[in-house]
């Protein structure tokens, strides 16, 4: 079976009975290799729809556990489990539990670097101090907001009062913390998470290429969380002068959050704010701030230096992309397309009230960018499918619109993998209405097709 | 991906049953084995069945067991009645199965197994009704539907499961309104199979409990016997772990009394 993957963690979600013998049947070799090939800074099995487990079912997980940890450091452990079940895994590993443990996949999320400064209120108990410490210090570095109970009594008692926090935690216990440069997307800015020393290894780490394809979507706001750097040195300084330039390039901000220089030569922020970087103190000095947020170019977007221009090549490969993206829509929606119009010019939206758009790119061996223009209705039919339910917040319709443009992202690298061309593809960038897009893509010339569908019409662009 | 009129085409698709396992039927619920056996014996394809069936480990027997009117006598009335509704489930099952890992041989001990362990059940129940033992028969069906619906589909399906974790009865639900298990019902009646089974069936997928107590009850064993058994590593190889969601918390209840029958060490 395979882990479905979002917001940078990845869960398991087997049913039933775990043994030793099923166990195995459910994580193949291949399913192992995908998961330690995974981008995530963590790798969950919620145990929520397993009735019955022994440790020799639990053991090939454990083991993937371990892999994965050692391909990318990323948070691993079980979740969603009762009293009964968290007892029993604490029995089975007792001397070895070096993986970690979550009441709930929401749980999880406090500790991920995907959702961090949501400001939770937290009540959080465990029999063992030092766990209690371990996790209060977490959350507080993630920007939550930690209530420890000291005692059992002291739990139950703060615990009846359930409207005070966002979330309980107990029954929990954190092994390892992974570490590696996390990528995550709040509001349209890409947050990456750096720590502890930064040397020459920086640029191994920082993965340049999906960068530059952030930029070149139309990402205009890049935020280093430095909270936890201890030092940087020279190597580290050269690298993100570099990163920042090339980001001017675009008209695109890199901003440095909680970096202190008590172990870094005072110089050195000098320099980097030579070159374009900015420092702030808090995360919420950038992400509360709307106006900042807007001048830094997170919500809008500024026009890009180089007007690349689309290639034959990707031309070529046109009919398949719209393919791969009516297909998709179609298989959500449960009706049919009909092509209208195809068109090499800039974009052209006649009627902009009502539309929201999304975008996704790829790089690789082709690369390009797909812009989706949806009218409210159709995404939001669209959205039904994965939500399971009709919905008229546009934040929601937003997030699975996302997830659609991403499905029609994986739909596109799995065909143009047919053709033994390989190309990985970026997140994806939702606009909430045309202008918002219309930012971005002034200028850029593409492939414009009209598509309908039952007479809501629809609009693809392929551009680079 | 998939439209009601697919759907209802597919019912449309489904032969009735033909007229010597109608007849077989019959005489088995008049309780005539006997005579039964006699009918059974010309349709070809229903003896080579039941013979494949008996002789499946599960049964335990040492040599093979080859006359209809024998088997139909080990099995008994309820046992003989639910092998032949096996046998038209199979009916439906295609020749190459493409999205699930099966073949015609894992298929019939999932069926077989399926059967032999809700007997069990329905022993330590107290449950002597035969139409109740036969309802397990039409449960395989649901699997042979989603092989059916989605076989041509499955590069989208698991486009789709890598975004969200929805299973197919989920997927069924949100786009047509209908459930695998509301197909199933359709298909019981065609075959004038007894309503009870179909009011089980309906049940058991957890999501929809029946006003009746006592068929609740009873779904509920179902639901979790077909989790226990899509447990097993075959069936999980065969990627039939996920296909409909679990529902946990419907069979709370009766899982120390299901572990201490199947006998599952803690």
């Amino acid at each position: 079976m395979r882990a479905v993957v979002k917001n940078g963690i990845a869960i398991f979600s087997p049913q039933g009975f775990l043994d030793g013998d099923s166990t195995s049947a459910f994580l193949s070799i291949e399913d192992i290799n995908a998961t330690e090939q995974l981008k995530v800074d963590m790798v969950l099995v919620s145990l929520k729809k397993v009735v019955f487990f022994n440790r020799n079912g639990l053991d090939v997980f454990v083991k993937l556990f371990s892999k994965v940890r050692q391909a990318n450091h990323a948070t691993v452990g079980f979740c969603d489990y009762d009293s009964k079940k968290y007892t029993a895994i604490i029995k089975f590993y007792k001397d070895d539990l070096n993986f970690s443990l979550f009441i709930t996949a929401k749980a999880a999320h406090l500790f991920s670097s995907s959702f961090k400064n949501e400001s939770k209120n937290v009540l959080l108990y465990s029999n063992d101090k030092s766990q209690r410490s371990a996790m209060a210090i977490e959350l507080h570095d993630n920007g939550h907001n930690p209530v420890i109970a000291q005692s059992e009594e002291e739990f139950i008692e703060k615990s009846k009062n359930e409207q005070a926090y966002d979330i309980i935690l107990t029954n929990t216990f954190l092994g390892q913390m992974g570490q590696k440069i996390a990528t995550r997307v709040t509001g349209n800015a890409i947050i990456y998470s750096i720590a502890a020393f930064l040397d020459a290894d920086i640029g191994n780490k920082f993965n340049i290429a999906y960068h530059n394809n952030s930029l070149n979507v139309g990402f205009r706001l890049f935020i280093f969380d430095a909270y936890k750097v201890i030092s940087m040195n020279i190597h580290a300084l050269n690298f993100f002068s570099r990163l920042a330039s090339s980001a001017a390039e675009y008209n695109a901000t890199i901003c440095f959050v909680g970096m202190t220089f008590e172990k870094t030569p005072k110089n050195f922020q000098d320099i980097m704010e030579d070159s374009g970087i900015m420092f702030f103190d808090h995360m919420d000095d950038i992400l509360q701030n709307k106006e900042l947020l807007k001048e830094l170019g997170a919500s809008s977007a500024a026009v890009g230096k180089f007007k690349r221009q689309i290639k034959k090549e990707t031309v070529v490969e046109l009919p398949r992309f719209i393919n791969a993206a009516v297909a998709t829509i179609e298989m959500m929606t449960n009706s049919k397309a009909i092509k209208e119009a195809a068109t090499i010019d800039e974009i052209s939206i006649t009627n902009k009230t009502d539309k929201i758009a999304s975008s996704i790119g790829f790089y690789g061996d082709l690369d390009g960018m797909v812009i989706l223009v949806f009218p409210t209705k159709i995404a939001k039919k669209t959205c039904e499918l994965l939500i399971g339910e009709k919905t008229d917040n546009n934040e929601l319709v937003l997030d699975s619109l996302a997830e659609l443009v991403n499905i029609i992202g994986g739909k596109l690298k799995s065909l143009l993998a047919d053709d033994n061309l390989s190309v990985d593809i970026t997140l994806p960038r939702t606009y909430s209405s045309v202008d918002n897009l219309l930012e971005i893509t002034t200028g850029r010339r593409g492939v414009q097709v009209d598509l309908a569908f039952n007479n809501d019409k629809f609009l693809f662009f392929l551009t680079r | 991906m998939i439209t009601k009129d697919k759907i209802q085409d597919y019912i449309q698709k489904i032969p009735p049953a033909p007229k010597a396992l109608r007849k077989t039927l019959s005489l088995l619920n008049d309780g005539e084995l006997i005579k039964a056996a006699k009918v059974a014996e010309s349709d070809l394809a229903l003896k080579s069945y039941l013979k494949n069936l008996v002789n499946k480990p599960i049964f335990g027997f040492r040599s093979e067991v080859t006359d209809i009117s024998q088997i139909f006598g080990i099995l008994g009335v309820s046992g003989s009645q639910q092998a032949v509704y096996n046998y038209m489930t199979n009916l439906l099952s295609p020749n190459k199965w493409l999205l699930f890992n099966l073949n015609r041989t894992t298929f019939h001990s999932l069926q077989a197994e399926l059967s032999k362990k809700w007997e069990q059940i329905l022993l330590y129940l107290e449950i002597s009704d035969k139409d109740v033992h036969s309802a397990i028969t039409l449960l395989p069906a649901s699997i042979i539907l989603s092989e059916a619906l989605f076989n041509k589909k499955i590069e989208d399906v698991r486009l789709l499961r890598s975004a969200k974790d929805i299973d197919f009865n989920t997927i069924l639900i949100r786009l047509c309104k209908m459930s695998l298990f509301d197909i199933c019902i359709e298909i019981s009646k065609k075959w004038e199979m007894p309503d009870i089974i179909a009011q089980i069936i309906k049940a058991s997928s957890g999501i929809e409990p029946s006003e009746d107590k006592e068929i609740n009850r009873l779904a509920k064993w179902m639901h979790l016997l077909l989790f226990y058994q899509l447990s097993q590593p075959t069936f999980v190889e065969a990627g039939l772990n996920d296909f409909v969601d679990f529902q946990i918390d419907f069979v709370s209840d009766i899982y120390e009394d299901f572990s201490k029958l199947m006998n599952i060490g803690t």
